[in-house]
């Protein structure tokens, strides 16, 4: 059994320095892992970035961190996940990380995402330059975020992005924005994989629990949504999947190469 | 100015976008509600502190041109989890 403790959209900014932390106090005792689900900051900036690491610095298990879309609003990105890393975050960019949880292998895969909307009112790559940018991008990702997913050699495997990966957890939201809020084409990439939970964040005004279209469990972890200081969730390795030993899905092509990255 | 041009106020509509467009490149608050009626403009969402809750205000009188501000933003009060949810 794995505690997951998960939390996202903090938009920490040196005025509030420390605040986010003192909340964190008995994340160790409740949880194996903490997963921030990006808009760690405001407007991205280093500065900004730098409070968000002191925030998650040391809090006593280990944190495992995306990127949003106000983490790259100042073109310091690369700078803000360096940051992170140096205070021992683990940023992922469309890769994936394996833990060991008390003899469990947790496995996540992750990454900002991007938008382009959900099944039957999506934006689509055709017509100009900037609309195939901008479906392409969620494309691209879309398929390292597959590709990551199915390369965790763990027990249990966890996705983790900003953008939503499912509608259901963005209602609230004006059904209008829903394609700046995430896209169907996350959620293809989860469902491949057989996850056990997909978590996200950036939909401020959505609900907390949702599915994706094969049925994975999507939580999103907005701080306004949550309204906590992170949301924990406790997974249980199913009967038949045998800790440690056995590949983990049957939907794993047979030639594909698992590999732990 | 030429002849063509007059001058009308804004469809408070249009106001409304403005501000909420100004919201966001300012503040970086993308959900705020932004309702323009008279000379009230309401602002209705969520923000994780009070100083966004400040930030989000001054933008937003800075764009409504003289209107008066009704700051409906509530603070979302964080504090430790009190619950579990067991998935499996
Ligand atoms: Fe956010
Ligand atoms: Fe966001």
């Amino acid at each position: 059994m794995i505690h997951v403790a998960a939390a996202g959209d903090l938009h920490v900014g040196p005025e509030t320095a420390g605040t986010y932390r003192a909340h964190l106090t008995g994340l160790a005792a409740h949880a194996d892992v903490f997963l921030v689900a990006g808009d760690l900051t405001r407007h991205g900036t280093v500065e900004e970035g730098r409070v968000a690491a002191g925030e998650l610095r040391d809090v006593g298990v280990p944190v495992v961190a995306v990127l949003g879309n106000h983490d790259y609003h100042s073109d310091a990105e690369d700078e803000i996940a360096d940051v992170l890393r140096d205070a021992g975050v683990t940023v992922l960019e469309g890769d994936g990380t394996v833990l060991d949880c008390g003899g469990t292998r947790l496995g996540i895969a992750g990454g900002k995402g991007f938008g382009g909307g959900f099944e039957g009112r999506c934006a689509s790559d055709f017509g100009e330059p900037e609309m195939k940018a901008f479906v392409g991008h969620t494309k691209d990702f879309a398929g390292r975020l597959r590709t990551a997913l199915l390369d965790l050699d763990a027990d249990m495997i966890v996705s983790l992005t900003h953008y939503a990966p499912a509608e259901g957890t963005l209602e609230g939201e004006p059904p209008e924005i829903y394609p700046f809020l995430g896209s169907y084409l996350l959620g293809e990439a989860i469902d491949a994989s057989g996850a056990d939970l997909a978590i996200h964040g950036h939909a401020h005004k959505g609900t907390e629990k949702g599915l994706t279209s094969g049925g994975v469990r999507v939580r999103n972890v907005a701080l306004p949504v949550i309204q906590h200081a992170y949301a924990l969730y406790r997974l249980d390795v199913p009967e038949g999947r045998v800790e440690g030993t056995a590949p983990r899905l049957g939907t794993i092509t047979p030639n594909h190469i698992r590999s732990h990255t | 100015m030429t002849g063509r041009e007059r001058d009308m106020t804004e469809p408070p509509e249009y106001l409304s976008a403005h501000i909420q467009e100004r919201v966001a490149a300012e503040a970086h608050e993308l959900g705020i509600r932004v309702d323009v009626s008279g000379d009230v403009v309401r602002l209705r969402g969520e923000v994780v502190s009070e100083e966004q809750r400040r930030e989000v205000e001054a933008t937003a009188r800075d764009a409504a041109g003289g209107r008066e501000i009704s700051n409906e933003l509530h603070v979302v009060a964080v504090t430790e989890p009190d619950g579990e949810e067991r998935l499996s």
